[in-house]
């Protein structure tokens, strides 16, 4: 049987183009890097992420500078106890504005949670000086540690609370 | 025509149907696979959420992980240096050019222990002055058996200033620095110290022991008084900071089984030291991260070598940093070397003679062009076709047997520059770990992932040195005087390298106090973060 080996018709012609084209590709691969790296690896193996991961800065809170994070206009929550300020905004729905801690956004926390009381009377108003805290009995200082504790593993700190004069 | 006789098929086109489809697969299925995974080095770090302002936050190893203990012992029972020497491990194994089994060793170290307990108190200081060799394992090991301090420098020129400072109470050196030492001690006026020499055999009119001598007269060993704890520290090593100024720091037991686990942590499990292994170093026993490396082929019972540019005390100009100081690394009787531990400047050197070499063969450009394709696919080995036809006969002509034997070279003492990089993987076709290591710190303080072929162009116009990966896996560090401003936009950190963990040791200041446990050591670098949390060491301050 006689085969026919036609390679000017288009077809054939196509298929020769395309193999000749991909085995020049295979004998004498590309050296070119790309000229921006790329942002994700499935797009290169010399890849970079675009982005550092998030870092909060450590900062010095007054009482005043630190009520407006009180999470009411979508923004960061922070709470402070014992002079430690801690973001709690993944806490949003206990320390939010519906949240039923919400007392606390904001605001120095610690004889709420000394005294394990979310009433508004265990704050106290931001243009007075910090609590001391001097009046609280021994277990009650200790559930305050013990909350500090918590929050040190589930929150970040993220700054410390002084005297709105000592700023 | 009408469109079906456009479309006329024949055989010729089943024959090239099947050849195109064919070929389609070939290029497309048959990229080689990355030796590590992308999204590993996409996270190499992992950062502190918290920064102070003016900092950058505290980075450490994404395998440790911040709130991960650092891992301070290679094995649960060393805890002390001498048990680097495992007795259970009988079989011999050369060092430099004494073969010598674990259990010999630990007789001569407690016989030299016991020697020259009888000849120093204590609570007296000896300075070991001798370039790397057998006696110095030996001293080093003794003297920490016995909790007497031991004092090392990483330059002759620090000699004056240490007599002046820390008398001691004896000086352990050998034949050929002898004089220098001599006229060194009679400038600083110093004449309370005995003298330990190796190879010491006529007599002279200065009282000088034989170290010899001392190690047969310790035959009948005795246990020291007090037996030596993890946390205390037993040696003090004197170094150069590059700007001229000289900084001394205090090591512990623990600082070297730290140091001893990072250097093993370097290697991943395919390509792990073990028994079966040589390792040759081009970094002084003197320098803390030398005898870290030195511990580290102790403890897995392999051979081991220095190079002759090792060696600190001698006259003379110090042998040049070329691949023939590698290769004199083949003139002890041990085994074909297969880790080397080598400066940015012999790799340079290798690998410019091994393209050198294959350059000569006309399938060259060819070569390079097929490897550097599977470089950026993540893929690179010593015996593919390329390497079989040219490059593995450059490099067996550049360094002879070891060629065939040397599966990894760790880079440290200095920045590789990263246009280097690429020609040297190519070149070796080994994995090529690049560190950072500081005069204060045991083990390395950051280093690649050995299997990492990324190539990251810099972004910044001026050439910087390729980049050192993550902190080791018992070093945390942050970078200070960071622009506050810049990295809130989301800018790399750049600033001076702070590091701390258990295989740093404790800096002592100018008049020999010892600073505060565990506190942060300012290396005197500057380095870039970048978003994969890897580090680029750009420069001294």
């Amino acid at each position: 049987m006689a085969y026919t080996l036609d390679f000017s018709t288009p077809v054939n012609s196509a298929l020769l183009i395309y193999i000749l084209y991909s085995v020049q590709k295979i004998v004498f691969p590309s050296t070119s890097t790309p000229k921006t790296i790329p942002s994700e690896f499935k797009h290169g193996y010399s890849w970079m992420p675009k982005e550092h991961p998030p870092t909060v800065l450590f900062k010095t809170y007054t009482p005043k500078t630190l009520e407006p994070f009180d999470g009411k206009n979508g923004g960061r929550i922070l709470l402070a106890i014992n002079g430690i300020v801690f973001d709690v905004t993944a806490g949003r729905n206990f320390y939010g504005p519906d949240g039923m801690y919400g007392n606390f956004a904001g605001r120095d926390a610690s004889r709420g949670m000394a005294k394990q009381s979310f009433d508004l009377e265990m704050l106290t108003a931001v243009d007075q000086p910090l609590d001391k805290l001097q009046d609280l009995r021994p277990d009650e200082i200790e559930n305050m540690k013990g909350w500090i504790d918590h929050f040190s593993n589930k929150y970040i700190i993220c700054g410390k609370l002084v005297d709105n004069d000592a700023a | 025509m009408t469109i079906s006789d456009y479309l006329v098929t024949d055989d010729l086109t089943v024959l090239l149907g099947f050849i195109g489809v064919s070929v389609f697969l070939l290029q497309n299925l048959y990229k080689p696979q990355p030796l590590v995974h992308p999204i590993l080095l996409g996270r190499q770090s992992d950062a502190g959420r918290v920064r102070n302002p003016g900092e950058s936050a505290v980075y450490r190893n994404y395998g440790t992980g911040l709130m991960g203990r650092f891992p301070v012992r290679p094995d649960k029972d060393v805890n002390v240096v001498t048990d680097f020497v495992k007795p259970e491990f009988d079989a011999p194994r050369t060092l430099w050019s004494t073969k010598i089994t674990n259990t010999q060793l630990k007789a001569r170290v407690s016989a030299f222990g016991s020697g020259i307990a009888k000849l120093v108190s204590e609570d007296s200081i000896v300075l070991i002055l001798l370039n790397d060799c057998i006696e110095f394992i030996i001293t080093d090991l003794a003297l920490s058996e016995q909790s007497i301090a031991s004092i090392t420098l990483s330059s002759p020129k620090l000699l004056a200033r240490v007599l002046e400072m820390h008398p001691p109470n004896a000086i352990v050196t050998d034949k050929t620095f002898l004089p220098y030492v001599l006229k060194a001690t009679s400038d600083a006026h110093e004449r309370n110290h005995t003298l330990i020499v190796v190879d010491w055999s006529q007599p002279s009119e200065i009282p000088i022991h034989s170290w010899n001598n001392i190690e047969s007269e310790g035959k009948v060993p005795q246990a020291p008084k007090n037996a030596p704890q993890p946390g205390s520290a037993y040696t003090v090593s004197f170094f150069e900071t590059p700007s001229g100024g000289v900084q001394c720091v205090q090591l512990s037991h623990e600082n070297f089984t730290s140091g001893v686990t990072a250097i093993k942590a370097l290697f991943p499990s395919a390509i792990n030291i073990s028994t079966l292994d040589t390792i040759v170093s081009s970094h002084s026993l003197s320098t803390p991260y030398g005898r870290a490396i030195a511990y580290a082929a102790l403890f897995e019972g392999a051979s081991f070598a220095t190079l002759p540019s090792t060696g600190i005390f001698h006259d003379g100009d110090a042998p040049a940093l070329d691949v023939a100081d590698v290769l004199s690394a083949t003139k002890f009787p041990i085994p074909s070397p297969t880790v080397l531990f080598l400066k940015p400047e012999h790799v340079q050197s290798l690998t410019s003679s091994v393209i050198d070499r294959a350059k000569k063969s006309f399938l060259f450009p060819l070569a390079w062009r097929h490897k550097f394709a599977s470089l950026t696919e993540g893929f690179v080995t010593k015996d593919s076709l390329w390497d079989r036809t040219v490059f593995g006969s450059a490099r067996e002509d550049v360094l002879g047997k070891m060629a065939d034997t040397v599966k990894a070279v760790v880079i440290s003492g200095g920045l590789l520059p990263s246009d280097a990089l690429v020609p040297a993987r190519l070149a070796l076709s080994i994995p090529l770990i690049n560190t950072y290591t500081h005069g204060s710190a045991t083990g390395p303080l950051f280093a690649t992932h050995a299997f990492d072929l990324q190539m990251l162009s810099s972004s910044s116009p001026a050439t910087e040195p390729a980049h050192v990966g993550a902190p080791s896996v018992n070093v945390e560090a942050k970078l200070i005087s960071v622009k506050d401003n810049v990295v809130e936009q989301g800018a790399d950190p750049i600033g001076e390298i702070l590091v701390r963990g258990p295989s740093v040791g404790n800096m002592l200041s100018a008049d020999g106090e010892a600073g505060e446990k565990n506190a942060w050591v300012h290396t005197g670098g500057t380095a870039r973060v970048m978003t994969n949390g890897a580090f680029k060491v750009l420069g001294s301050m």
